[in-house]
């Protein structure tokens, strides 16, 4: 499946991009514009929906660290119901302790900023 | 053996997967060691065609092909890109580091040699081969 990214700012400067499809070298650049799309709109969370996320290579785990460098380290991470593998590589790698990994989407904690 | 021939470019990638992942289903792999099994050949590709042929100003072709034994799934990956082998590199000592501080690269060998029960790199009359194998679950009293 071909891999998408959007962007979706609320206003209180949340960035929730919706990932899907499969997240390769070649694409990963399009996930990086998106970021930075946000990190110019001033997001003070970003927020990844990764449902429909079917893949990830190690691309993908390159543009989360550009986005916490761009964003700053006390900026929260969140990767939000990720497929069991994706899930297993971003625990393999140790980004666990960089990024929340929650099961389902929590307006309540995701939204407060 | 089932071999491919694809242009040494990201876009091939695509079709490596696609390539691993039939053969890996013929071989009656699980998802999980199917999924690992995919990310390894994708992330050595993606190191063929960035660092042996696009940085260092090459073009060529990337063969990947498939061999089937009763105990294990054997694939190859074979280019003739700048010499390049990628062990020695798969072990990122930063895996402990916030991601904010970690330097970029290591990651991609790091999943390949971790996803498959044997990594090899050769280099043999100006061609790279990257050979991956994982065991086959009937051949196993226990798949991981």
């Amino acid at each position: 499946m071909a891999f998408d990214a959007v962007l979706k700012m609320t206003p209180a400067g949340v960035a929730i991009i919706t990932l899907s499809g499969e997240l390769d070298a070649s694409v990963a650049d399009n996930f990086r514009s998106e970021i930075q799309k946000a990190t110019n709109q001033g997001a003070r969370r970003l927020v990844l929906m990764v449902k429909d996320l079917s893949y990830m290579a190690s691309a993908g785990l390159r543009v989360l660290i550009f986005a916490k460098q761009k964003m700053g380290s006390n900026v929260d991470l969140y990767v939000v119901e990720p497929q069991e593998a994706i899930r297993e590589v971003i625990t393999m790698t140790g980004f666990t302790q960089s990024v929340i990994i929650l099961d389902e989407y929590n307006a309540a904690e995701i939204e407060s900023v | 053996m089932d071999a491919l021939t694809l242009p040494g470019t990201l876009d091939s990638l695509t079709a490596i997967r696609e390539f691993v992942g039939e053969m890996g289903e013929n071989a009656g792999l699980d998802r999980k060691a199917l999924y690992r099994l995919k990310l390894a050949v994708d992330e050595i590709a993606t190191n063929i065609v960035t660092h042996g042929y696009e940085a260092a100003g090459l073009q060529g072709e990337i063969v990947i092909s498939s061999r089937l034994a009763p105990e294990a799934l054997t694939i190859q990956l074979e280019d003739t890109s700048q010499e390049y082998n990628p062990l020695g590199l798969e072990k990122p000592d930063t895996l402990d580091k916030p991601i904010g501080e970690r330097p970029i690269g290591g990651l991609g060998v790091f999943l390949a040699v971790r996803g498959v029960d044997e990594f090899r790199y050769e280099h043999v009359n100006g061609r790279n081969l990257h050979t991956f194998t994982v065991k086959i679950p009937s051949s196993q009293s226990q798949s991981s």
